[in-house]
Formats: C-alpha cells, structure tokens, sequence
C-alpha cells in the first residue's frame, strides 16, 4: 500500500539513564547499546561491533536531515534520559516528576533526583524555554493527585501531561505493583476533568487514559506507519517505540544500513499494519477501523502473542477476558503485590 | 467561547506563545503550527492571525484583513474574537 508522509520523529537518543523508574517503556533488554566509543562518520557502513551502538552525533544529522526531506515536522528527543548527550540543543523542554513530593518521587524513581529536577525548572524557566511536566500515574501516586497538579501550577509549566502508566517495558514487568484500582481511577478522571476545565488558557492539560480500563481500544500512532516514526539508540526504526521488544518477530531496518525514505515506504515493519487490510475480525468490519485502527499491535502482541489481532482492551475483542482477570486480581487487595523491580542501566550504568 | 471572546480588547496584542512556531510544511506548502509534542493544521482565519503575532493589535488585524479580503468589518471582527479566544484557550497564543 502506499506510504502517507509522517509528521513525527521520536529520536530515543540513548536508553542511558540515571533513574530507575519501574514504570520505563523502555525495553527491559535494552542493555545492549553502549555509548558510541569514536567519531565514526555519518553514512550507510556498518560493521558487527557498531551494531548494537549508540548512533553518533554525524548519524543523527544524517537522520534528521532524511527525515525532513521526508516530510517529518517535528522531532522529539527522548531516551532513556536525552541530556545523558552532550550533543543536544532545545526550545521547548519536557521534564518528568515522579511525584509533587519528594521522599515519594525519590522512591520511584529510585534515586535522589527530585531536588535536581526542581533546580532543572527553574534553569529552564529562567533561560525562557517552554516547560512541559510530565507526571506517570500509577498506583502508588495516583492518589495524590490533587496535589501533583497544584505542583505543576507553582512550577509555572505551559502543558502537563498526566499520563496513566501504559504497559509496556518495565512497566508491563511491574503491572501488579502500578495499575491503580477502579476506585483510584474513577477519582482520577475527575480531578483530572476540574482541572482542566480550571486552568484552561493557563496550562494545557492532558490527561492520558488508563486503557485497561476503558472498553475502546487507544487510537495508536493514529494508525501504524501513518504519521510517526521512531529511531532507537542504535538506529533501528521502529513504527512505534515499544515495538521492538513487544513484537519478537518483526524485524526492524538500521539507518546504518538503508535510507529513511526506503525504511518508512517499503520496509516490511513499516507495511505490516499499515492501514485495514491486516486486520482480522472483529475489526476488519467495525465501523471503528479508522478510528482507533484496532487498537495498539504491541498490547495485543503482549497480553494475547500475536500483534495482528484486535486490542484485548476492546469490548468486542475475543481476548478481552485477558484484561478482565488482570483488573479482578488488581482489585482484590489479596493480590495486590506492592513489589516492583527497578529498571536497571545499559552497561550496567548506576 | 462566547465569555472570552468578549473579553478580548480591539488593543489586544497577540504573540505566539513559548515554545510555539509557526512554519510552512514543505510536502503541501501550508503553514502549520507547531507546538512541544504536537502540531496544528490552520484555517485561513487562524493562518491570517498568526503571521501577525509580531506586535498587531486586534483591531489592526482586522483592518487589515477587511482591506485584503473586501469583508465585513463586523463580522470579521467577530471571526477573528473568536480564533483568538480558540488559540488562547489552547495555549498557543498569549494576548498582551
């Protein structure tokens, strides 16, 4: 089929981090890509030893220079954590809390990062760069709410972004320890609701759903292949970031080995779920298949192996009682196990 | 909007706001706007104002739209109130 252009790039720059959030959507095997050790030029070449590195900064120019020829608009640096590079420059910021209070954040993120992270806003506000906060809720902070958002309204940020825990990486690891209950998201979604009415014109608030609660699956990506792409730390080219790790048998291009227009237009990840005709049943007739596009690939590849079938999040999904036990056991407080494992660092950075 | 919109005075300044860009889109041409983590496709009204953001008042905006399109002041006036609540609203213009 053919290749719409895209609109975005995710540039995960490095999956180096000094946090240990267990909420991460990073792969849970990311060990394996270093820092790159030596200049080594920005073109196709590609040799064993490189292949698991970092991309230099000479192979991001290259890549972003592909990308805008492509049609790409907007590029945003991500990771792992983006400053770990010293090759970066900014005009708008976003900065993630693990909570509006300190030894809580300190906990999750497991490490003393919090006052840091205070210091970073005010650096940031005072050299008159745009500052975006984003909290991850889940259910260890998602009842503190009230209290997050009034901490975002003091920091003085133009957009928050309160987004549930999506379950991907670490974060599916530590499922049982981070999906809040009924209870918790019911209240949620209505503090989340006042606040936006109540700050509207002031700060834009989005709120990202908690879709295992929901009964329509989230419109991912705006359908795969359609508007985003994604370039990892070691140059792979994912239509989505957690691609890579939730769907094993997909084989993902290298920009040390093909150019982006081809890897966006011909490459077999990219077509695989591009537009319906991929699609079984219930979705290949619903009503819905350009709206939500049958719901995210990587979800139903983890909760039911196979990336091709219908989101189990979807009420019409066959698999939906996959979801449905995950939400009884959440809500029954004998098996809530509070335990979560902290990600750990490519090579074995602390 | 109808409550902001009549807030918006004719000497109203608007400005693109932090971390806001405007640029054209080289595959169709268009200006879009940018914004951290998202973009916006524009109508004629929207466009119109935001390649103004460089210090026109409302009330200049809507002059000058009234001599290069030959419309109606009023109703012009009211089209442009209401982009601009809409921009504002959304965080992508501050009004000084």
């Amino acid at each position: 089929m053919t290749a719409p252009r895209p609109y975005a790039l995710l540039a995960e720059i490095t999956y180096r981090c000094p946090l240990h959030c267990p909420y991460c959507s990073n792969p849970v095997s990311a060990s394996l890509c270093e820092a790159p050790r030596r200049p080594q030029g920005g073109g196709y070449s590609q040799t064993h030893a490189q292949a698991k590195r970092e991309l230099t900064t000479d192979e991001w120019r290259r890549v972003i220079r592909e990308a805008a020829v492509l049609g790409v608009l907007q590029i945003g640096f991500s990771g792992g954590e983006p400053l770990v590079r010293r090759d970066l420059a900014d005009d708008s910021i976003q900065l993630s809390f693990q909570s509006d209070n300190a030894d809580l954040a300190d906990e999750i993120a497991g490490a003393g990062a919090h006052q840091r992270k205070l210091n970073a806003a005010a650096k940031i506000r005072a050299a008159g760069i745009a500052l975006s906060l984003n909290f991850v809720i889940h259910r260890r902070n998602i009842d503190r709410l009230p209290q997050i958002i009034e901490f975002a309204e003091t920091l003085g940020a133009e957009r928050v972004e309160l987004a549930n825990v999506q379950f991907y990486g670490w974060a599916f690891l530590n499922r049982a320890a981070l999906l809040p209950t009924w209870e918790q998201v019911n209240s949620a979604r209505e503090i989340a609701t006042a606040a936006k009415a109540r700050l509207a014109g002031k700060i834009d608030i989005f709120y990202v759903l908690p879709d295992y609660y929901e009964t329509r699956p989230k419109p991912c990506l705006n359908g795969w292949g359609q508007r985003y792409l994604t370039v990892n730390p070691s140059g792979d080219v994912l239509p989505c970031p957690t691609a890579s790790s939730a769907i094993p048998d997909l084989r993902f291009e290298n920009v040390r080995g093909r150019a982006l227009d081809w890897i966006w237009r011909e490459s077999e990840s990219f077509n695989r779920f591009r537009g319906t005709e991929w699609m079984p049943e219930p979705c290949r007739s619903c009503p819905q298949r350009e709206i939500d596009f049958g719901g995210c690939r990587c979800q139903a590849a983890l909760l039911t192996g196979n990336a091709a079938n219908t989101d189990p999040v979807c009420e019409f999904s066959p698999n939906r009682s996959v979801v449905d036990e995950v939400l009884r056991d959440t809500n029954s407080s004998s098996s809530y196990r509070p335990d979560w494992t902290y990600r750990i660092n490519p090579n074995g950075i602390r | 909007m109808p409550m902001q919109t009549r807030t918006i005075s004719d000497a109203a300044r608007p400005r693109l706001a932090k971390g806001v860009r405007l640029q054209t889109d080289s595959t169709t041409g268009k200006n879009v706007l940018l914004f951290p983590e998202g973009i916006v496709e524009l109508n004629e009204t929207a466009e119109e104002i935001l390649v103004r953001c460089d210090g026109h008042t409302l009330s200049e905006i809507v002059r000058e739209l009234a001599e290069e399109y030959d419309a109606d002041v009023a109703a012009l006036a009211a089209d442009v109130r209401e982009t601009m609540a809409d921009l504002q609203q959304r965080n992508l213009i501050e009004l000084t």
